[in-house]
Order: structure tokens, then sequence, then C-alpha cells
């Protein structure tokens, strides 16, 4: 074999073993988010770092934001946006807030819908403690494994529908990270979250989700990377 | 200074209408901003992506905070309104007779009720509501000429 031939041969075959397979769908997914759910219970607190990607065909380029995403037991969750524009989102078992950044200040809004947006945090608090099966009321679960796996939700409601085709989240196998939400459009436009820098059990500061006056993001940072 | 003539002059300031745009934009490009409404006792955020071309018609999407769609409107340079998505919190409608209107007050040459408390930051006051603007990135050049396409616009 001579030296051409020979590194023809090696990246094929650095091409075959390195290519991805798709994740292979299951026939019932219980037992997969039974085990999901059993695995995250033992979890107190999510702490992630996120890129949104917002993918539309009108536009040539995705148009992207920065934040971090917390969730802590039983039901607390805060959203916050820290690029390109600064806002903060606050859920717990009874009422939202919201926080907008303005002129160097940050402003309590009076939230338009609290209802509307409590659901959509609830249910994102929900997909990350793992409690998928409380969402099959108003989702088709499936289920499929392989490098990665994909869990992938289709709203039951012909309405919901219309907005969201479906919700595709995707965690490493052994369920030790939330990798990704893809929310996919009935159009073929998709917004997708890209999570990295997962930490769980992280101890967070007083008043991480404090609605009245919450803890800057930059110390919540410190406290959680500060961490063993 | 009699009472009514420094009411009458707080009036003439309140009242003060801002001719063309306070933002410096390129004739072609994309501004991404960031927009809260201020309606009595409620507040809403969104994020706009508006789309510039050198012939003067603007593309106009609004997103809510998780990136779901919730309008888009083409304005021609004739001024004519092209719905080309709706939704149950933007009707067409609304988007026909409000978020055209202001569109064209704080990116086009319409005014109104304009301040600019800094640098690509712009309140627009209505009766009833105010918008409070803030652009977040400019970027000049031209946009793909479908955007400014009416074609699938939604029929009134």
């Amino acid at each position: 074999m001579n030296r051409h031939t020979f590194i023809v041969v090696l990246v094929s075959l650095l091409a075959l073993t390195g290519r991805t397979q798709q994740p292979v769908p299951v026939a019932d997914p219980k037992p997969f988010l039974d085990d999901l759910a059993k695995k995250m219970a033992s979890v107190s607190t999510v702490y992630l770092e996120f890129t949104q990607e917002r993918v539309l065909k009108l536009f040539n380029e995705p148009l992207t934001a920065e934040g971090v995403m917390l969730i802590a037991r039983p039901g607390l969750i805060r959203w916050e946006n820290t690029s390109p524009y600064e806002s903060i989102l606050l859920g717990n078992e009874k009422s939202v807030a919201q926080f907008e950044r303005n002129g160097g200040k940050w402003e309590k809004l009076k939230i338009g819908f609290p209802q509307m947006l409590q659901r959509v945090m609830k249910q994102m608090t929900l997909l990350n403690q793992g409690r998928l099966d409380a969402m099959t009321a108003d989702y088709t679960v499936s289920v499929a494994t392989g490098e990665v796996a994909v869990v992938n939700l289709v709203p039951k409601d012909a309405n919901i529908r219309e907005m969201l085709a479906s919700l595709e989240i995707t965690l490493k196998p052994d369920f030790s990270a939330t990798m990704q939400v893809q929310m996919n459009e009935p159009n073929g436009d998709y917004t997708r979250i890209r999570f990295r820098n997962e930490k769980r059990d992280a101890k967070f500061p007083d008043a991480t989700f404090d609605q009245t006056k919450p803890m800057p993001v930059a110390t919540v940072k410190e406290t959680v990377n500060r961490a063993p | 200074m009699r009472p009514s003539l420094l009411l009458g002059m707080l009036l003439l300031v309140g009242c003060s209408t801002t001719k063309g745009p306070l933002i410096d934009l390129p004739a072609d490009g994309f501004v991404n901003h960031r927009a809260v409404l201020n309606a009595p006792g409620r507040q809403f955020t969104f994020n706009g992506y508006l789309s510039l071309n050198a012939a003067g018609a603007k593309r106009l999407v609004i997103a809510e905070n998780f990136g779901g769609v919730l309008a888009d409107v083409l304005v021609k340079p004739d001024g004519k309104v092209f719905v080309m998505k709706s939704s149950a919190a933007f009707p067409a409608d609304r988007i026909r007779n409000y978020v055209a209107a202001d569109l064209e007050s704080v990116f086009g040459t319409k005014g109104g009720r304009m301040t600019s408390p800094e640098k690509n930051h712009v309140v627009l006051k209505r009766f009833g509501y105010s918008l409070d603007i803030r652009v977040l990135d400019i970027k000049a050049g031209p946009r793909d000429a479908k955007l400014f396409d009416e074609a699938g616009a939604e029929q009134p």
C-alpha cells in the first residue's frame, strides 16, 4: 500500500467510525420515561448556560441570544437572557415575575398574561426535572435512543399544533445532561436552545429566585462555578 | 408665571411631535430590537426584527420571549400594509391599525410623540399605550428581495 492509498483508507475508516448514528425509535417510551424520572428525582437543582438560536426561513442567518436557566425543587425556575438584551423570568408554583433591564436599571414589569407565562414556566420546569409523565395529558410522547436520547413531544391540541408542531429534547444517553431543546413550527421555522456547562445539585445563593429583588446573575454564576 | 400658562406649556411639551426617526438607520439593513409595550396596568415584552430596503419598504417580524412569531408585517414604499402573519396576540386588524403605524413612526418618517432617553432608545407615546424600543443591533447591507415581496400575505 503506497502512502496515498494508506491516507485515503485511513480517512475513510475515520469517516465511517465517526459517522453519527441516528437515534432509533423505541416501541414503548414508558420504561425510558420512568428511568429518566427516577434518575432526575434525586437532582435538587440544575444550572445551565444556553445559546438560543432562532432560525426563520425569511432570514439567512440565525438570530441568537445567550442566557442561563436555573431550576430548583420543588418548582422554582429562573430563565435569564443576558445578551443581546437583559431580561429575567422567574417562576414558582404560585406566581411568575419578569424583570427588564432598561437604562442600566432593572424594572419589574406588570406581566400582561401571567397565567400563560406560568404555564410555560411550569412545563419548562417539568421538562428539566425529567417529569415528562406529567406532560402526557397535553403531548404525545415518543422516544428514540442511540448516541443521544431524543424525546419528541407533539401537542395533542390542534390549535397549539398550529403554532408548535413538536418539541424535541436531546439528552446524553445516560441522562447526565440536557444537550438541547428544539421547538419546531409547522412552517419549518424553529428555535433551538443549546445548553452547556450543566451543573446539577449546585447550591444557589439566597434570592436567586426572589421575585422582588433577584440576585444578580454574575453572583449566581460565580457561586455555582466556584463550587467543587 | 400663571398656573394656566404653565399648564399650557406643559401640555404643549407633552404633545410635541417628532418628525422622522430618532435612530440612525441604513437605507438597506436589519435592525434587531427589544420592545416593551406599556398598557394600563400591564406590560408585554417582544423581540423585533426589522428589515429595510433602499426603496423604502419595511418588513417587521415580532416574536415573543421564547422565539414564537406573533406578527409579521410588510409595509411597501407607497404605505400599503400587508399582514404576512397574524396571531391571537396580534390579530390582523391590530397589525394594520397599530403595529404598521407604530413602525412608520419609530422607523419611518411619519413621526409621533417620541422621546429618545439615550442613543438607540425610543419611547413612543400613543393614546392608551406607549412603546419602549431599544435597538440591540443594526446591520447595514442589502436584504433578500423575498422579504419585500407581498406574495403569501394573509387575505384581508
